[in-house]
Formats: structure tokens, sequence, C-alpha cells
């Protein structure tokens, strides 16, 4: 909200300047945005006075006045001829008169003009000319005093002023969103009591008559504590005086006329939004048969209703700024019996508000449910300076000081009479007490408050003490709803007094050995060996759109589970859906991720602009929808509805493929990984088969593979589907592989023990053989391990190739055994064993 | 007699040995060539050479001569060996010819890839050893919450004002289902630890988090968060100053002091806002904080009670602090980084350079 200097000023008495009381406000108080000087320039705006009138030859609607005045800099006064539009000028007005050469805030300059043939030598001003309001019917008469020739800004009424904008969160809403409760707040800081005369603004200080005019209903008291309605007569609608419109402008509301100007000043003076109802519009038409009529008949005019109740289901209405609404019966309406009059806490309605004729008034203070209001808001999307104070609550009793001072300000401003108040008021809010122990005090803020100091702070705010001992019985004014409970005043005790007082201090609490978050230094462990293998680390965002998720396959259910489940077919058709966000930012962040393939595979189309190849990982999360597909592993929460999986992706582009180099290059990282996090080690047994069927067509069909340890499948390895591949524009091969660290973690070594060194010597003789392309390596290696039993110690392919439907396979093969050397002759005849087992299993031909 | 056929053996392979040396020619600087001196070895030392046979002949004679002859023959072997050996060295040592192999050292080396972090990890891991060497625990929880851990437990009840201070993204959810949000800041785990601990704790979560916000060079829609949540019997807002300024001393490697001002979370009371001594000009002023001396880094405060009741703790039995600070404003200021959104672009060009 912005908050004017100047009014501040003059509320709080404070004699610092606004550098200094933003500093006070932001170290003890509330937190200033902006500050922002406003200056008026009305540099060659002088005063002028009217010496002659004449009409002007040419054109029938101008007419020409020469004004006496004094240029910049002169000594004497000048005889100027100006061409002027206006009709209210008369000879011997004071005026102000803008000089050839000066700008206006407007933005027009004024220059020396030729007018339908007559000259003229500067500009009379109205009020919009000059940026202080919105009248252009006339020019702006000044004071008759005005001295001919001075600055025409001292007789204009204008004050230069600062500007700030504050930041009120939600707790000191109730109060801190007027110029009276930051007031308030400048003079606790300055160790004085605040000395506008909150208190005393009750409504016996304004005359109420015997009257008869208004009645007030209020049907739900939940939503309505409170409705003050007071009607106005003899009112004169014009424009407010200057200095309210400044400050209404300061503020960043726009004038509009005096009485609804007068509503939104007495808001930002007090807090309390206001309405203004023309009285004659709200037709009531029912029978008012117990209306007393205490004046004579020649002053009887219509008499008018007021009720407060729900809005009907689909009942429409027009708000001021012609907005329709269609309503529903949780929105509240002030309605005159039958017609909505305004949408209550919100806006006015269109048909009974303020113009030019209005002649009576009803000036509406009132309290409504800060949840309802909203939730009205809400719902309607209608949010104004009223529903942003309502719907953070305030003080009830904040109304009837508000119906006290506007009626002061309206009998002045539009020269109206109070007819009467009506006030239904059904249960009085009343100020509570809290036992505050100053103990408590020193103990939460950790330092010692004197006593003296906390007692001033306290009574300062408005807040009464009396003390017992080390306990102080608080009354709470009741413009502090958020004060509550201890902790709230030893909040306001803290920042007054200031919290730069408090000396930082070690904890006293007895240190314990933290415990060891298992996955997450689990999880840190897996990036540096990642990085180690020279993998980048991404960051994606946790959402893709629909279209990633189509385009990706994903759409079903999360590849890794769908082939895992190992349920029927229906877990396929049920399977893991994506949440959704209701409010995306954007439509392409509309579905929360259950795979890092989409957001990888945009990675890497951003990155191939730059470079060849691309090595990169993430560890992260998905968020699957359906927990009973997966099982175990992440969080799940209480309401049974999501589990979220961590996982590692790593993934690999390669400047050129050949031989799936892509693939494999990726597989030996993660065989590198999997050595190096001791999963072998720990007695598991790795494998990387092809992916049973159903097929999730993510992947690349031939290309691809699940990665089990021990027969419980941790993760997916393999190029992504070529077809996706296309929706992405990549036009390389991309690999990708998904483990779940959750599940490595339960696998992987937990404390490395240290094998003996190879004492005795080995041996290593190689064996290439040709195989017909169904044989898989991996049974080529099983085989000579099984047969030469404890005596092979290593196993290792040196070579590969294919070669007309045929593949060439090359190992070393190591022999060696713990106690002894071995003999060559007791190597050539498990060779001799190897040799035959692989030409009789596997109808391999050894190549000699 | 075997002592003279020693002694003269010896006296013919210094000959030879000269020989030989000299039969390289100037050009070899008096060495030998290797097949010479190989085959002057095997002739003196081989297994059918003159001294073999002498040593062989050693068990005929009387255990007196046995040792002073033997010892003899072994130490002019030895010798003849170390000649050798030391000839030998002379060649290979001058055979080297160090200008055949020169490199120019100038062409660039063929790197080792190492991979890079993403920033946010860097400064993660920086906040966590810190904290684990002050008998912090490092806890998480989940991304994708439910009302009552991200709200209702953290004293932010439905419909309450306070819930728009954060752009929430809520989940779709149908009729009669829980509406579930992606959580809006990490001390939606404070719940959720609470549930399990008992104090004293002092735990710290770091983790991913996720506002409806539009997204410019300060602000993302996701971010990183670090929360600090202590607990015991006699915590205070002069603890709160130390540990966070240790912290911030540590983390940025130079003396930094805090500064609490007033403000509000509804899961904190007192609450503040938390800005450290400028790490550019140590409070100075500068163009790093705007002239003031301070940076804004996030907000902080003392546990309000409803949240120890929320998490099952009796009410006024304990109190603490907790602060969320936002991972990114640190790495930005760490490595001044002026664009947040760099973070989360996937762009190697800015990831490679950590």
């Amino acid at each position: 909200m912005k908050y004017s200097y100047s009014w501040l000023k003059e509320l709080s008495d404070t004699k610092l300047s606004p550098e200094k009381v933003r500093e006070l406000l932001t170290m003890h108080s509330l937190e200033i945005e902006g500050m922002e000087e406003k200056k008026w320039n009305f540099d060659g705006v002088v005063v002028g006075n009217i010496l002659e009138i004449k009409k002007h030859p040419n054109a029938d609607k101008l007419q020409i006045a020469v004004v006496e005045t004094r240029l910049i800099a002169s000594l004497h006064t000048e005889k100027l001829q100006i061409v002027c539009g206006a009709p209210n000028i008369e000879v011997g007005q004071k005026v102000p008169v803008a000089l050839v050469g000066s700008k206006l805030p407007n933005g027009i300059e004024i220059k020396e003009a030729e007018i339908r043939g007559e000259k003229s030598f500067g500009m009379l001003c109205a009020l919009d000319e000059l940026g202080l309001g919105i009248d252009h019917s006339g020019i702006f008469i000044l004071d008759s005093k005005a001295k001919i020739g001075a600055p025409a800004k001292k007789y204009l009424g204008v004050e230069d002023d600062t500007i700030f904008e504050i930041k009120v969160l939600p707790d000191r809403a109730h109060d801190a969103m007027s110029h009276v409760g930051v007031a308030r707040e400048i003079s606790v800081l300055e160790n004085r009591k605040f000395e506008y005369d909150f208190d005393g603004l009750k409504l016996p200080r304004v005359k109420t008559q015997n009257f008869a005019s208004l009645r007030v209903r209020i049907e739900d008291k939940e939503l309505c504590s409170r409705y003050i309605g007071a009607v106005m007569e003899n009112v004169e609608i014009k424009d407010s005086p200057s200095w309210m419109k400044q400050r209404l402008e300061a503020s960043g509301i726009r004038p509009i006329n005096n009485v609804v100007d007068a509503t939104n000043y007495v808001m930002l003076e007090l807090g309390q939004p206001m309405h203004a109802f023309d009285f004659d519009k709200i037709k009531s038409e029912f029978p008012i048969s117990n209306f007393q009529f205490p004046n004579k008949s020649q002053n009887q005019k219509s008499k008018v209703q007021i009720v407060v109740r729900k809005a009907k289901k689909n009942e429409e209405m027009e708000l001021l700024d012609e907005t329709k609404l269609k309503l529903s019966e949780n929105d509240l309406l002030i309605t005159n019996g039958e017609t909505p009059l305004a949408l209550a806490g919100i806006m006015g309605g269109k048909d009974s508000g303020i113009n030019e004729n209005t002649k009576t008034i009803i000036l509406e203070a009132a309290n409504f449910n800060a949840v309802n209001i909203r939730r009205s808001r809400t719902r309607l999307g209608v949010k104004t300076e009223s529903s942003d104070r309502f719907e953070k609550d305030i003080d009830p009793n904040l109304a009837e000081k508000a119906i006290v001072r506007i009626v002061e300000i309206l009998e002045h401003t539009a020269g109206a009479k109070l007819e009467g108040v009506v006030d239904v008021y059904p249960n009085k809010i009343k100020s509570w007490k809290i036992k505050l122990d100053l103990n408590y005090v020193n103990n939460l803020l950790g330092e010692n408050v004197p006593q003296k100091e906390t007692i001033k702070i306290l009574n300062n705010l408005g807040i009464s003490t009396t003390i017992r001992l080390h306990i102080v019985v608080c009354e709470i004014p009741t413009y502090r709803l958020d004060i509550r409970t201890q902790e709230d005043l030893i909040e306001e005790i803290g920042r007054i007094w200031g919290y730069e007082k408090i000396e930082p201090r070690p904890l006293t609490e007895p240190v314990i050995p933290a415990k060891i978050n298992e996955i997450l230094s689990f999880e840190r462990k897996l990036g540096e060996i990642a990085v180690g293998m020279g993998y980048d680390e991404m960051y994606n965002y946790s959402f893709y759109s629909e279209i990633d998720a189509k385009n990706c396959a994903l759409d079903g259910v999360h590849p890794m589970d769908y082939v895992a489940s190992q349920q029927p077919p229906k877990a396929v058709v049920h399977g893991v859906k994506h949440f959704e966000l209701s409010s995306p930012m954007n439509p392409d962040q509309k579905y929360v991720r259950v795979s890092f393939v989409p957001n990888i595979l945009k990675n890497i189309k951003t990155n191939l602009k730059n470079f060849e190849s691309l090595n990169i990982f993430e560890i992260g999360k998905v968020y699957l929808c359906h927990p009973e597909l997966v099982s175990g592993s992440g969080f799940r929460i209480e309401s049974g509805m999501t589990t979220e999986k961590r996982m590692l992706v790593m993934s690999q582009v390669l400047e050129k493929d050949k031989d799936a180099e892509t693939f494999y290059s990726l597989k030996g990282a993660v065989e590198s990984l999997l050595e190096k996090i001791g999963v072998d080690e720990n007695g598991g047994s790795t494998s990387i088969m092809e992916v049973e069927p159903p097929f999730p067509a993510t992947w690349h069909l031939t290309r691809s593979a699940e990665i089990l340890i021990d027969g419980e499948k941790i993760g997916m390895i393999g190029e992504i589907n070529p077809i996706v591949l296309g929706k992405y524009k990549i036009g390389k091969r991309v690999a990708v592989c998904e483990l779940d660290t959750q599940k490595l973690l339960k696998i992987s070594q937990k404390e490395i023990v240290y094998k003996t060194l190879q004492k005795f010597p080995t041996i290593t003789r190689d064996i290439s053989m040709l195989a017909k392309s169904e044989t898989k390596a991996i049974e080529i290696q099983k085989l000579i391990k099984k047969i030469g039993g404890n005596l092979v110690l290593n196993v290792e392919m040196f070579d590969v190739f294919f070669k007309d439907g045929v593949t060439s396979f090359a190992y070393h093969i190591e022999f060696g055994a713990s106690e002894r050397t071995l003999e060559n002759v007791e190597v050539d005849e498990v060779m001799g064993k190897i040799v035959v087992g692989l030409e009789k299993e596997l109808g391999l031909e050894i190549r000699k | 007699m075997l002592k003279e056929k020693i002694e003269n053996l010896k006296k013919q392979f210094l000959a030879e040995i000269e020989k030989i040396s000299a039969q390289g020619g100037s050009a070899s600087g008096g060495r030998p060539s290797d097949e010479a001196l190989f085959e002057l070895e095997k002739k003196y030392t081989g297994r059918k050479s003159e001294f073999i046979g002498i040593l062989k002949s050693l068990k005929d004679l009387s255990p007196e001569e046995k040792k002073q002859i033997g010892e003899l023959a072994n130490n002019t072997k030895n010798q003849i060996w170390e000649i050798i050996k030391n000839k030998r060295q002379e060649i290979s040592e001058n055979s080297f010819d160090a200008e055949k192999e020169k490199i120019d050292v100038t062409i660039p080396g063929k790197k080792k890839s190492a991979g890079h972090f993403n920033p946010i990890s860097l400064v993660r891991r920086d906040i966590e050893d810190i904290f684990v060497s002050m008998g912090y625990e490092i806890a998480d929880g989940p991304e994708v919450e439910t009302g009552w851990y991200n709200f209702d437990a953290l004293n932010i009840p439905k419909d309450h004002p306070a819930r728009d201070m954060q752009d929430t993204f809520f989940l779709d959810a149908k009729d009669g289902e829980e509406k579930l949000s992606m959580r809006s800041q990490t001390s939606a785990v404070q719940a959720r630890y609470m549930e399990k601990n008992k104090p004293p704790l002092r735990i710290i979560v770091p983790g991913k988090c996720y506002r409806r916000e539009a997204t410019d060079t300060t602000h993302d829609h996701t971010f990183y968060q670090f929360e600090a949540l202590i607990a015991g019997e006699n915590v205070n807002v002069g603890n709160l100053k130390f540990t966070a300024q240790e912290f911030f001393s540590a983390f940025f490697k130079q003396d930094v002091t805090v500064r609490l001002r007033p403000s509000y979370f509804p899961f904190v009371e007192p609450g503040f806002e938390f800005d450290i001594s400028c790490t550019v000009c140590g409070g100075k002023g500068c163009r790093a904080c705007k002239g003031g001396g301070w940076l804004e880094i996030g907000g902080a405060g003392m546990v309000n009670q409803n949240v120890f009741v929320s998490a099952g703790y009796p009410r006024n039995k304990y109190q603490g602090f907790a602060w969320g600070f936002g991972l990114e404003r640190l790495a930005m200021m760490k490595y001044k980084i002026d664009d947040v959104r760099l973070f989360h672009s996937g762009d190697l060009r800015f990831i490679k350079q950590f």
C-alpha cells in the first residue's frame, strides 16, 4: 500500500525526515519496498490578474483575456493576451497562468500560438491541466489575495510529499493498512504515546436526530457482524478540496467527487472500507407501515430499508465498474430488501451509486466475514481496496470510528447534514487479556529487556498493563487483532526495543552426533562418481507438457513399472498417471514428471547446438500417482495418493556412433558405477537383460535393456526410440539409463572388505571364436566361467566384430590359483575343456 | 697354482676388455659393443668358462686351501661381474639419443574429461558439510505434499490470507479427493520430522520447492531452499543470530554479521526478515548491496507454538528457531551469477564452468 509521508507526519507529529522514518519502520515495523518523492512542478505557472475579457472575433466558444502578470525573473508586471475557452472567468479574478516556455504536469508545453488569427501568449489553467484533478470545467480561480506574478504553486494548496510503498503482511493488515496504523507505529518507535484522538471517535460525537428514514436488518450475522448506516442530506456533489485529492492520489486512488473521495479518504486514514449509496435511488418497494415520520410532511421523503443477505443462486447484479456478475448462494449482498445494492465488502452496484445529482446519501461502515469475502472475491474475480482489507479481517469497532470521521468530513466538504445513524452490532467485540511472563520474554529473546522498557513499549502501543510480580496482565485493544499470545507480545517488545540489541549466543542445548541420512549421502556419492566419469549435472523442472508425455509415450504408465509390475494387462490400462497442475505457469508445464526422458531430451536438443557429444546426468525424483504399482521406494503421502521415486539418470550422445558405441559407452559407465558402489562385491549379481514385453515405446525396441540385480529390477538402459527422437528433432542416437537410487542403496556395499592379493603368478590365454548371431556374449562368458571353475580368475572380452551374420568374439582368460603356481599343463587341460564346451554347448567355431 | 691361474685370468680379462673397448672406436667414447661385452662375459663367467672350471675343482682341495682359493675366486668373479656391469651401464646410458625423442611440449595435452556439478549442488554440499560439522542432521521429505504438512501444520489454516503469501502449485484432484500441492517450502518437513523425533533436535532440510511465480532474473517457479530447525528447552533469538553468523562466516569464508528485521511467517513468532553484511564490501555499501551494506537472505523466526502443537509436542514446553533460505541466492552471491534461470537452463556452457 502507498502512504503519504506528510499525512503520516501530521498524524504522528514526527519530526523525522522521510529517510529516517523509512529506516525506523524498516528496522522495527514494516518493510518499505519503495520511496518516491512527489514534487509538484509548476515552474512557469504564475498568478495572473484578469484585466479584460473580449470575445474572440473568429470563434464563438473562445474568449480573449488580457492578464496582468510577471514574467519569470522580471521585476515588472506585464499585460499578456491569452486565448481561452473556459466560460467561468471574470475580470478581477486571480488565475494560474502558464507562461510561454513552461511545461505542465500533464505534459503540455506552452508556446506562443496563434489561435484562429488571435495571438496567445500563454495559457490559463484548469485543474486537470495542473495535474490536480480531473476537473476541466473551468479555469481554477485562485484566492483573491494571491500576489500577482508570484509562483502559483503556493496558492494551489499543493504540498510536496514523499510516498512510501509499504508491504503490509497479513498479521498487520488489521491495523497497518491505514495511515493511522502506521502513524501509531512511528509514535511508538519514537517512544511516545500516539496523540491522534482515536478513542474519541465515538458515535455521540456526531449529533444524531430522532430518525426514521433508514432501517437496517442483517440476515446473516456470521457473515456481517456489524452494519452502520448514516443518512446525510443536503449533499452538494463537487470536487474535493485539493489537500484531500492529493492524499488520495498519493495513495494511488483516483479522486472522483467529494462523497466518494471521503469514503476512500477515511479508508486510507483508518483502514475501514466504506461505501456511499444515493438514498433516492434506493427504492424500497415494500410497505413501511410501522415507520414513524417525526418531521413535518413537507420533509417527507422516501424511506429506505437495507437488508444484508446472502445472494440467491444465479442472482445477477451489475457493479459500479459495469461488470455483470452471476452470484452464488455464498456471496453476501447489501440489498434494499429486494434488489442488490452492493456486493458486500467488495464493490457497490451500478444503480445505487453517487452521481452529480445526488442529494441525500447513505454511508455504510460495516464489518464482513474475512473468509467469506476472500472466497467471494476469488470466485468472482473482483479484487478491490475494500476486499483487500476485509479479507484480512478488521476490527468491527473501527466501523463506528469511520462513520464519525466521515460525517465530520462531509459536513465540511459537501455541506451535508447528518440526518441519523443506525448501528446494528449484535455481538460487540471487547478487548481481551493476555498474561505475559516477563521471564519468558527474556528467555525467548535471549536478552534481558528492562521491565520498565517493556511496560513503556506495551503502553505506547495502546496496551494497558497490570503487573503482578513477573506476570504482566495485558489488555489488548481490539484494533490489534493479531495479538493473541505471549509470543505475539514478545515480538512487539523485541522489535520495538530492537533486535539489534540481542547478542549472538551459542546454543546451550546438548550436541548429539547427527544421524547420517543414508539416501542423501548415497546420492551425493553417486553424483561424485558420475562427475568423475565425465558426466555433467542437469537440474530440470519437475514438469513437462501433455505433448511431451505423448511424444515420449509416457501417458500410460511409467516404463519402469510397466514392465516390472508383473501385473496383468489391466496394470497398463490403470497405470501410473501423471499428476497435473491445476494452474500451470504455461501449458508446457502442466504435467508433473513420471520420467526424466522428456526434459533430458530437451537438454540434449539445447546443447547439441554447441556440443558434438554429451554426457549428462540428473539426480532427482519422479512423482507417480498410483502407489499400488510401486513398491516400497520413496515417500508415500499419508493420504495414499502418491509415491515419489528417487532416480539417477544418465544420458549419452556421441559425436559419431559406430557399432552401437553410444549404448555400450553408457553401459560401460553404468557398469563402472555399479562396481564403484560395490554391488557385485556385496554378493549381488548384476545382469543387463533384454526387456520382457510389453515393451515401453519410449525406448528403442532392439537396443534397450533392463538392469537387474539379483533378479530385482533397478533400472532401464537403452537408446531412446528413434521415433521419439524424431519428435524432438534430435538427429543423433541418444542413450539413457534410469536407476532407482533407493534400490541401489539397498544392494550397494556398505563397507569394503579387503581381499588378499593374488600371490602366485597367473597365466593368461586368448581365445577367439565365431558365433551365429543368436549367441549372446553373456552366455559365452558364463560358460567359460562355469567350465573353468575356480581356476578362471577373469574373463575379459577384448574384441568383437560382426560380419555376414557371424559375430567374432575374442577373450582373454586369466587363470590362477590362490595357493600355488599353476602349471602350463593344467591350464592346457582346462582350455581344452573350454574349447570343447564352447563348441558343443554353444555351437561356436573356435578359431585356432 | 690355482691362485696364479686365477690372477692370470683376471689380467687376461682386463686386457681383453681394454681391447674390445678400444675396438669400439673413438666414436663410441671408448666403450665396447654390446655383443663383444656379451661374448666376454660368457667367456669368463659363463657355464663353460675356465672360471667355473676352477670353482668346480675346488672340491679336491684341502679345507684350508678351499677356503683361501674359494674366497679369491669368488672375489675375482665378482670384480669381473662388477666391471662388466659398469661397462654395460655405461653403454646403455650413452646409447640413448634424447635428440631423436624430442617433442613439442607446448602442444595441448589430451584432456581427461571430468564432469561438472550444477552450482546448486556445490553450494548444497558446502552447506551440508558446515551443518554436519555443527551436529545437524540432514532431513528430507516429499515434494508432492498434503495440505496438512504444507499449510495447516505450519499454522496456515485454510482461507487464511497467509496461504496467498506463497502462490502454490496445486494438483488437480477429483471431487472429494484431497487437494495435494507441490510443496511451497521446505518447512513442510518440519512437522514430518518432529512427529518422529523429540527435542533437542537440530536439522537442516535442503530441497526442491515450487511456487507459482512469474520467472525473471531473480525468480523461478522451481527453486531450492535449505531449512534449518532447532528445538530444545532454551533456544532463543540470540542462538539464531549466533548460528546464522557462524554458518554464513564459514560459507563465505569471511566474517559476516547478521541483522534481523521484523516480518511475518505464520509458522514462526516472532518472525524475521534476515540480512547479512554485504559479502562484497563488508558492509560499507557497494553495488551488490545497493549501497545499503546488507544483503537480504530470507525468512527466519522462532518456531510458533502452534507448529509444535501440530507436531504433537505440548504447548510452551519447547522453544526453537527455524529459517528457510534460498540456495540459488547463495550460489548467485558466491559465483556472481546474474540470472537465476541459468540453474535450470540445462545449458552446458553454464554447467561446465563449475
